[in-house]
């Protein structure tokens, strides 16, 4: 049957079965019979029309599509007529698909998407350091392993890496990357525009002005203009200049996850810059490298190839005195799945993310129970529309299929809106995880699997909501029903299905709220704890004086015209120089051994190298002796200073001032210096860990040291940024500036995923609790609605207003007294799991779990008081009525 | 409800093939509407097989949508606009195979329940 046609059909239909009728009927009277009794047994001999007038529309074919465009329009209007159901439950659905979508698309970026490459199963990382560990692969050990491998088709280092665009001598920031010349080849990649790097690229003896680039599709189109005679075109990068050849295609950015390089180079350019000091050459100097597997050939089979060669691999590229450095010396190559790409995010925040999917999962349960709940209630009360509509003639089906359209385009719309939602959550999860000095990019282009995920949750919601309730409700008694003809006596029935959701939604939303609590409290003794330094007008500067001309003297110079220039700017209250900035990403390593007395031999210390001025600046207390000065340069006596905890290490009960103490790092530049004073503890890499015993040098005595940054205290972050800017551009122009950060921000970054995992658990806990709130409300209402009449009569036999309040009340707390138990359990069935993620709170601490209730008892307490109100206020007189 | 749908599927079965074989003939003695065919058969049958309505309708439906026979609207004899419904070419060759199939298996049956007359 065409469709467009139907309607013509269905009239024509209408018409002939009428003639029929009629036509019956009028034999009828020409035998004498009287003209309604006729009609009467015409009707009867014909039957129920509707049908007929069904099975006739069966033999048309197409028809399901015709029933589903009537179910679909008259879905629609069943939800236009009831606004107030159709707004709470597509938000429901949003909120829940939403997060649902978005912590998952996260996920599926960070951890699960493959490279766009063919075949991405065949790559694998190849890794090196202490067993446990996926550290990056030094170049002579690349070499190495390239030579002697026979598993792969071919191997590749890559080394991502910010660099400096030179520009009509406006220099930028951007992100690039090194890589073999093997790298495109391997993996397979075809290019966007032009070619790729290949082996000849590669060539160390090529010049710097003639080697090749590829750029990004991104940084083509932003920065080009997508013109495509941007082949041939000179690039200069790093002080060194190449011909770009070709634009990698828009999937592709990079084998890591979250950092998109916008030009590739081949390592031959870095050889032609830095020559024989080049990163490639060094056994120092570290990459990510990756192999593709070659046919046919498994993972296993791959191990076992590389564990045959390592032991060889290794004598011939680690440093001669690799026996001193723990880290080589543990050293192991390893194989690990490369299908994702690298992801060093998806790593730290594997752990979190996941619990927040979990978190969210538990979320779409809540939600499609309250859904159901409100689904089934209204269903409860278009109880005499199903009844009728069954005595039309429609059957049991196509009841339920009509219930479950509408469950369908709930789905769809909330699913839509879902996506929409999620676009925005996701942009606001990667702020969280974004570090300031770090730019992170993410593809969270919903791609197929979190489509799919999304498809998948919106038929659960589907079959949940719809399909159950609709199942359970048509089946229907219609004779006994449409002869007690009012709603009300179905009603009064109590539906076992509505009733058992409530309480796990109560026991849910129990768990998510104590887990929120945690998080959230966890998070902010994070924040409130005292590290050991400001937090507040601190602002850290990163500088990059690489290219400078100045070298050693000549740079310690500069920079100390640099901080005068800091400390002479108006709003900068105090500024030094610092190394490694407080919970920054890395940190330096020491190990030294007191001079004096008998105590410990050696010890691990984290180090630190700082200017004059530093301990005042950072708002570290000096216990006691003075702090670096301007003094402590090249040719005066080696000084140091030791915090509380490096002090009573190796001093124990002793006056750690005036005493000494000798690093016994292999080939260490200082041999011994002098503790001139003690500092108080203060958090180095990590806020979560107590302050590790640390040791500071003064930056002026360390001379081939020189990569320090400058950090101020001012009242105003942009008085300190300004003076900055100001400085650099006077005594260092052309230097790139990189974006500084304040003191508050390192901080938050370095629990961003406290912060991430406490923001999101409030926001869902809040929803689920909202949820739980909104259902039972509903539930309650309902329930007041239906027994109106019981109530009035009720009230009529002399009960009390406030009996009718206990009498509503006392069913929120059969609900409550379920729910609140197997939530409990569930809380400390998932503590085991959760425990490790907190900070200094314990996630069986009863203080939380009575809030918890608390707070539960209390939403549940506002959302049926108010239809228990309502249910105090029947006239008995109005109601009684009814009957 | 449950019982009287089975009840109406099942005669739906009973019918299929040999319902649109009387419908064919039928109309073979020219165009009628649905009342009309139902008239006939009931009168032609001396009364026996009564055509539900049920039936029918999807019966003629269905032949129209594999255009063995074709409707027009039409006035009747009665002055009245009625849905009549006519043979094409095709529903005579489906007429013809449709009779020999059911003189073949009218003879089948006939041998089945009656073997001493063959």
């Amino acid at each position: 049957m065409i469709f467009w046609r139907r309607k013509t059909h269905e009239t024509e239909l209408d018409e002939e079965l009428r003639t029929h009728l009629s036509m019956a009927a009028q034999t009828r009277m020409e035998r004498g019979v009287d003209p309604e009794e006729a009609e009467r047994a015409a009707r009867g001999e014909f039957g129920n029309v509707g049908l007929v007038k069904e099975a006739t529309r069966d033999a048309w074919g197409g028809r399901w599509l015709g029933d589903l465009l009537d179910d679909t329009r008259y879905g629609l209007r069943m939800l236009g007529k009831n606004p107030g159901f159709t707004a709470v439950a597509m938000l429901t659905l949003a909120l829940g698909i939403g997060s649902n979508t978005a912590v998952f698309s996260l996920i599926d970026a960070l951890l699960l998407r493959s490279l766009a490459v063919p075949a991405p199963r065949e790559l694998v990382h190849i890794s090196f350091g202490p067993p446990g560990t996926k550290g990056p692969l030094s170049g002579p050990m690349f070499d190495r392993l390239r030579e002697r491998q026979s598993a792969f088709t071919d191997l590749f280092a890559w080394k991502n890496g910010p660099m400096v665009l030179t520009e009509k001598d406006a220099a930028r920031p951007i992100t690039g990357a090194y890589a073999t010349g093997s790298a495109f080849p391997t993996l397979k990649l075809k290019p966007r525009l032009g070619r790729l790097l290949n082996w000849q690229d590669d060539e160390p003896d090529a010049s710097s002005n003639g080697i090749a680039a590829v750029i990004s599709e991104a940084f083509w189109i932003e920065h080009f203009g997508g013109d495509p005679r941007v082949l041939g075109q000179p690039i200069t990068v790093d002080g060194g200049t190449a011909t770009i050849v070709g634009v990698m295609p828009r999937s592709f950015n990079g084998i890591t996850v979250d950092y998109a390089p916008q030009v590739v180079l081949p390592f031959a350019f870095d050889v032609a810059l830095r020559g024989k000091s080049s990163c490639r050459f060094r056994a120092s100097c570290w990459f990510h490298a990756m192999g593709r597997l070659k046919p046919g050939l498994g993972f296993a089979q791959a191990r076992a190839n590389l564990s045959t060669i390592a032991g060889d691999v290794l004598k011939e590229s680690l440093p001669s005195n690799y026996e001193r450095v723990d880290y080589l010396r543990k050293g192991i190559l390893s194989l690990t799945p490369g299908r994702t790409g690298n992801s060093p995010l998806g790593e730290v925040y594997g752990r979190e993310l996941w619990t927040l999917q979990a978190l969210v999962g538990l979320l779409m349960i809540i939600c499609c129970a309250n859904l159901a709940s409100l689904e089934l209630s209204r269903t409860l009360n278009r109880q005499h529309e199903l009844v009728v509509r069954s005595a039309l003639g429609a059957g049991r089906l196509r009841l339920v299929r009509q219930l479950v359209a509408e469950s369908a385009i709930l789905a769809f719309a909330g699913a839509t809106a879902g996506i929409v939602l999620s676009q925005w959550m996701s942009a606001l999860l990667v702020g969280y995880i974004e570090q300031s000095d770090f730019p992170v990019f993410l593809d969270l282009r919903p791609d197929t699997a979190t489509l799919a995920a999304t498809i998948a949750l919106a038929t659960l919601t589907v079959i949940l909501t719809g399909a159950l309730p609709a199942l359970t409700l048509t089946r229907v008694h219609t004779e006994e029903m449409l002869r007690s003809g009012a709603q009300r006596t179905v009603a009064r029935k109590r539906h076992p299905f509505a009733a058992s959701l409530l309480p796990v939604q109560v026991a849910l939303s129990l768990l998510l709220a104590s887990l929120a609590l945690l998080f959230a409290i966890s998070t902010g003794k994070l924040l409130r704890m005292d590290p050991g330094f400001r937090v507040k007008g601190i602002t850290l500067f990163g500088v990059d004086f690489e290219r400078r001309p100045e070298k050693s003297e000549a740079r310690l110079d500069l920079h100390r015209r640099m901080l005068e220039a800091l400390r002479q700017a108006p709003g900068v209250e105090a500024a030094s120089v610092i190394a490694a900035r407080p919970l920054g990403d890395g940190g330096m390593d020491e190990s030294a051994a007191p001079v004096e007395g008998n105590g410990p031999e050696s010890r691990h210390l984290f180090e630190n190298v700082v200017g004059p001025g530093y301990f005042q600046t950072a708002g570290t207390q000096v216990l006691a002796g003075r702090e670096f000065s301007q003094f402590d340069r090249l040719g005066a006596t080696p000084v140091c200073i030791l915090n509380e905890a490096a002090a009573s290490f190796f001093f124990p009960r002793q006056n750690a001032l005036g005493k000494h103490v000798r690093s016994t790092e292999p080939n260490a530049a200082r041999a011994t210096c002098e503790v001139i004073a003690v500092v108080a503890d203060a958090k180095y890499l990590s806020l979560r860990e107590p302050a590790p015993p640390t040791i500071y040098y003064p930056y002026e005595q360390l001379p081939s040291f020189n990569w320090v940054g400058f950090i101020t205290r001012s009242h105003d972050t942009s008085a300190a940024v300004a003076a900055f800017k100001n400085a650099l551009s006077r005594l260092a122009p052309d230097t790139p500036l990189l974006p500084p950060i304040t003191m508050q921000r390192q901080l938050e970054d370095s629990i961003g995923k406290e912060r991430l995992t406490a923001a999101l658990s409030l926001f869902f806990g809040g929803l689920a609790l909202l949820l739980t709130s909104i259902g039972l409300y509903g539930l309650e209402s309902q329930r007041v609605a239906q027994r109106t009449a019981e109530i009035g009569l009720r009230m009529a036999l002399g009960a009390q207003g406030k009996d009718m309040l206990w009498f509503i009340l006392r069913e929120a707390g059969v609900v409550f007294a379920i729910g609140v138990p197997i939530g409990l359990a569930l809380t400390f069935a998932a503590s085991h799991f959760i425990g490790a993620l907190l900070y200094e709170i314990s996630p069986l601490d009863p203080r939380i779990h009575f809030v918890t209730v608390l707070i539960l008892l209390g939403a549940g307490f506002l959302a049926s008081f108010i239809p228990a109100r309502r249910a105090m206020s029947v006239d008995p007189m109005v109601a009684l009525r009814y009957e | 409800m449950p019982e009287k749908k089975e009840r109406y599927q099942n005669r739906i079965e009973l019918l299929q093939g040999t319902l649109d074989l009387l419908i064919l003939q039928t109309l073979q003695w020219g165009p009628q509407h649905g009342y009309g065919i139902s008239v006939a058969i009931r009168n032609r049958s001396g009364e026996i097989l009564q055509v539900d309505t049920g039936s029918l309708y999807p019966a003629l439906h269905r032949l129209e949508k594999q255009r063995w026979i074709k409707a027009e609207w039409k006035v009747s004899e009665n002055k009245q606009r009625a849905k009549y419904y006519r043979l094409t070419a095709a529903g005579k060759k489906q007429l013809s195979r449709e009779l020999s199939k059911w003189s073949q298996l009218s003879d089948a049956m006939a041998g089945v329940l009656n073997p001493d007359e063959t």
